[in-house]
């Protein structure tokens, strides 16, 4: 019952806050409305805190599982479990959501009521996503999710924000409904090839043996539609509209969570499902990684509004990820994990100062900017902080990622990843630019003269994000331990290697060096 | 059992319908009277005696036939009558309808569909066909102040009478070769007839019938305009009635009667439901009335549903029972709130007149999101269920490419409804329209819809049983 209440705590949060907000328009109760908005999510936050001490982390498998017929017709079950790699970024959903609410408290002031409840529920559809392990299920909390998010950008966004709106549904949904079809047709594949009828549960599927033109098909089914979410180059042309256009809030979530659905979706469905396409594909994949990761760097470096930086890095930052788990080793899919946690934790606080700072001056140009470490030296200096993540700085978490990434992916493609490490470089040169060009120098414009400092709020939603950032680039292990022994079984699931003893031999290489060598007692099954 | 049995559901709501049309009779000029009382009192009625007769499988004379099939969608069309009646009697009064031809006719056309779903004997499916379309060419026509209504039943009468003459002709050519009208007789001359020739110019023209009547592409040219120019809750009648009737008779005829000819019949309602998928859906990008709007919207509705026809298994005909319920409960609410804010003088069918509806009726903006949402198939509504059994069931016969123009076309449609929710809650209204208040049975009624939309959408499982129950009495 865990991972339910977990999932449907935001809806029912959702349902309150329409009771909370009474009747009609009643700005009158918009600050009750936002108090239990936050309430909501803070009590989702420590129910995922919970989650995280109640996981076994050497345990491989899934845990907490619940399991009901819900369609038994057809196979479908209500199938929830986690495991080492959903842990986090269930904890991370857990942990943007209030910090999202946060940032929208002085910037969102039309119709608090139905924003907190779109932002309660797209967290409802964002944990389902990953506690199902279902692919029905899977799908309909990834579809349902659009709706919310839909919502968010088209009302409370930027001046474009219908456009951009319309732009995300149409082009997340156009990938996800291929994957749909792939999703039936697995389900039948499964049917005539056991003789138990259909089913969506995922581990049925994971050993399902598929000839190789319906695996290479229902592997690019599958892989477009996240390739789509995460965005990888070249289907990335709807994440700088939406996020620009999408309030400070959105934004948040958006970078923070609803990017990293590609990549967990590739690696917890495209890959161990079709393994034989996943890695005669992995070296295209890891391919088109790499011109993200250098396009939407040099992309960023050119952007005269902060907040297209900011989407644009993200292009980049992907990149890395997706490189990491096309690597499909230990390193590469421990690193691109982690990165996904530090992606949303340093790209969500990004977001939340350039809102900050759109918020004082309502605009987002960089050369509107100069010399703010003068007018507001609190402020720059969490802004420094987050950038030095972003940039991956050693000692902050950035650093840990790409470092395992790059070492991941230097076994498997050592070529490609002399290219992608220039992407580490570029992406210094474009934020401490910004960073420079918003922070330092002079003061040109008058009008940045007496910009309040950070705020009592302010200061709530920055110094978690911080804390964070520091905390995952000196302590790295409190997060790889217990996604180790979970990521070792998907890559064995890729590999087709069936038995847990036998990875150990042909996995975990003891001459790979590894940040934590496998110790007797850890990743072993009990 | 009684001879009457099968045929009893049909006879309370013809009842009801006289009934109707005595009150009218008997009413003073300038007197008030609730004759959807009666629609209500009969579909009730209808409804209860189809529950009650279900499993039963009765049959009456040989040609009327209430087998779970036919009592499945006599229940959906009880629902579909049902829900009219209460946005009726909101409507009729504002738009200057005549009420006592306007709850008569509409009771006809719900005998003639229930009868059209029931029938066994390709005659009785042309004389309920007739019932019914007649009802709904006058019901277009019946603002008779309107150029446009008289416009569209004009339209409407002179294509539905050709295909209707084609659907004779098929009748009379099946005939010809089984010398016989029974569907079953019917079925088993056909598949072994010496002249292949016929039997596929029977099978030809009684498909270019039923494509008509369901409004695939190359014969949906009518839909738009009846769509337009009948009053908003007709069009919302005869969207949903219409389509379920008519779906019903096409899987029985298709699906039992033609089984044998698949080989023949599939290839080319293959190539009619792609374009009318397609067509549907691009087409309706282009239009500024949400009525034509939800015109090229049931045109692409009626394409998926041809997927279940085609598909032609067990899911496929539990999937277009399925379907036509998801689909009539979510159509009826859309365009029931449509009729419900128009007015004779305003009619409240532009794209445009839905500009901030949020701000001033945020309850209603709210609603029709929830039934434009599931018309475009999303989660965790009656359409996503509806479309995905759809598509399971055209994936697990291998139509791969059919179900890939399904999934890309719905897309396509989802672009214009969330044009009509663009406008709802993104655009401020400009000149706000003096909109109509609406009534708390009219609300309960929208209200049972939504939840029915959400209940198909997460707890299917009930429904889809019966569904199933439905196919394996005929199939």
């Amino acid at each position: 019952m865990l991972l339910t209440s977990i999932v449907f705590l935001p809806l029912a949060g959702a349902l309150l806050v329409l009771l909370a907000g009474g009747r009609g328009d009643r700005p009158d109760r918009e600050g009750v409305v936002r108090v239990v908005a936050l309430a909501v999510s803070l009590v989702v936050f420590v129910a995922t805190l919970y989650l995280w001490w109640a996981f076994n982390p050497v345990d491989p498998e899934f845990q907490l599982v619940e399991r009901h017929a819900w369609l038994p017709q057809f196979g479908i079950t209500y199938h929830l479990g986690v495991d080492g790699v959903s842990l986090f970024l269930i904890v991370l959903t857990g942990f943007l959501t209030p910090l999202a609410l946060l940032s929208s408290w002085q910037s969102i002031h039309k119709n608090v009521k139905q924003f907190s409840f779109f932002m309660l529920a797209l967290e409802t559809a964002m944990l389902g996503v990953f506690v199902s392990l279902d692919l029905f299920l899977f799908y309909v909390f990834w579809d349902a999710m659009l709706i919310p998010m839909y919502f968010l950008i088209g009302i409370w966004g930027y001046e474009r924000r219908i456009y951009a709106a319309v732009k995300f549904i149409l082009y997340t949904m156009a990938g996800s409904v291929l994957m749909l079809i792939a999703i039936i047709g697995l389900a039948w594949v499964h049917s005539t090839a056991t003789g138990q009828g259909p089913s969506f549960d995922l581990l049925d599927l994971y050993g399902l043996h598929l000839s190789w033109g319906m695996e290479m098909w229902f592997f690019l089914a599958f892989t477009v539609a996240f390739a789509i979410k995460v965005p990888l180059f070249p289907f990335h042309t709807w994440l700088p509209d939406a996020h620009v256009e999408a309030p400070t809030a959105g934004s948040v979530i958006l970078a923070g969570v609803l990017l990293k659905m590609g990549t967990y979706g590739l690696l917890r469905f495209s890959f161990p499902l079709f393994p034989s396409a996943a890695h005669y594909f992995a070296p295209y994949l890891a391919v088109l990684a790499i011109i993200g990761i250098v396009y939407g760097a040099l992309v960023a470096m050119v952007q005269p509004d902060m907040k297209k930086l900011v989407a644009y890095s993200s292009v980049s930052h992907l990149g890395f990820v997706v490189l990491g788990l096309c690597a499909l080793n230990v390193n590469g899919v421990q690193g691109a994990v982690y990165q996904m946690l530090n992606h949303g934790v340093s790209t969500g606080g990004l977001f939340m100062i350039v809102g900050m700072l759109s918020d004082r001056r309502h605009t987002r140009l960089i050369a509107e900017f100069g010399g703010l470490k003068a007018v507001v030296p609190r402020l720059v200096a969490a802004f420094l902080l987050i950038t030095l993540s972003s940039i991956a700085l050693p000692g902050m978490n950035g650093f840990i990622g790409e470092f395992l990434i790059l070492l991941g992916a230097f076994r498997a493609h050592p070529r490609m990843t002399a290219v992608a490490a220039t992407g580490v470089i570029l992406s210094a040169v474009y934020m401490l630019w910004m960073f420079q060009r918003v922070n330092y120098g002079t003061v040109t414009n008058e009008k940045n003269r007496g910009l309040r400092d950070l705020t009592g709020r302010e200061w709530a939603m920055m110094a978690p994000t911080i804390a964070m950032c520091i905390f995952m680039g000196v302590a790295p292990n409190v997060f790889l331990r217990p996604m180790e022994a979970s990521v070792v079984r998907v890559i064995d699931r890729i590999n087709g290697v069936t038995t847990f003893a036998k990875s150990r031999t042909s996995n975990l290489d003891p001459r790979a060096p590894t940040l934590q060598p496998p110790t007797s007692g850890t990743g072993v099954p009990r | 059992m009684n001879a009457f049995a099968a045929t009893i559901p049909i006879l309370i709501v013809v009842l009801s319908a006289i009934a109707a049309m005595l009150a009218e009779a008997i009413r003073h000029p300038g007197e008030r009277m609730y004759i959807a009382g009666f629609g209500l009192i009969g579909l009730t009625g209808a409804l209860v005696a189809s529950c009650f007769l279900w499993d039963a499988d009765a049959t009456s004379f040989g040609v009327v036939r209430a087998d779970n099939f036919s009592l499945f969608v006599n229940i959906v069309l009880c629902i579909i009558g049902i829900l009219t009646m209460v946005f009726s009697h909101d409507v009729i009064e504002r738009e200057e309808i005549p009420a006592g031809e306007y709850y008569a006719l509409t009771l006809f056309a719900i005998s003639g569909m229930m009868l059209m779903a029931a029938a066994t004997d390709l005659l009785v499916i042309f004389l309920a066909l007739e019932v019914l379309s007649l009802a709904v060419y006058v019901l277009t026509g019946l603002r008779r102040g309107s150029g446009l209504g008289a416009e569209a039943a004009f339209k409407y009468f002179l294509l539905g009478a050709f295909s209707s003459a084609f659907f004779l002709y098929g009748i009379a050519i099946a005939f010809t070769i089984s010398g016989s009208t029974r569907l079953d007789q019917v079925g088993t001359a056909m598949a072994s007839a010496p002249s292949p020739t016929l039997a596929w110019l029977a099978v030809g023209l009684l498909a270019v019938g039923f494509c008509f009547k369901v409004s695939a592409v190359p014969f949906h040219m009518w839909t738009p305009d009846a769509y337009e120019g009948a009053p908003t809750i007709v069009t919302a009648f005869m969207s949903t009635g219409v389509k379920a009737a008519a779906f019903g008779a096409f899987a029985r005829v298709f699906l039992s009667t033609l089984e044998p000819m698949q080989g023949q019949w599939v290839p080319v309602l293959s190539a009619v439901a792609a374009a009318t998928m397609i067509v549907g859906a691009v087409v309706g990008v282009l239009q500024n009335n949400i009525k034509r709007m939800l015109a090229y919207s049931s045109i692409a509705h009626a394409g998926y549903l041809l997927l279940g026809i085609i598909a032609a298994n067990n899911a496929g005909k539990a999937a277009v029972l399925f379907y036509l319920l998801a689909y009539a409960v979510a159509n009826l609410g859309a365009l029931g709130i449509v009729a419900l804010l128009g007015t004779a003088e305003h009619p409240h069918d532009q794209l445009r007149d839905f500009a901030g509806l949020w701000r001033t009726r945020p309850a209603l903006a709210g609603l029709m999101t929830v039934f434009l949402l599931s018309l475009g198939g999303f989660p965790p509504t009656a359409g996503f269920i509806g479309k995905w059994y759809i598509f399971a069931a055209a994936v697990q016969n291998g139509h791969y490419w059919l179900a890939i123009i399904g999934v890309l076309s719905s897309v396509v449609s989802v672009f214009f409804y969330l044009r009509i929710v663009v406008m709802m809650y993104m655009t401020e209204d400009a000149s706000a329209p003096a909109r109509p208040r609406v009534s708390a049975p009219s609300m309960a009624a929208l209200g049972f819809a939504t939840l029915a939309v959400f209940y198909l959408g997460v707890l299917p499982a009930r429904v889809i049983d019966y569904a199933l129950q439905s196919i394996q009495t005929i199939f």
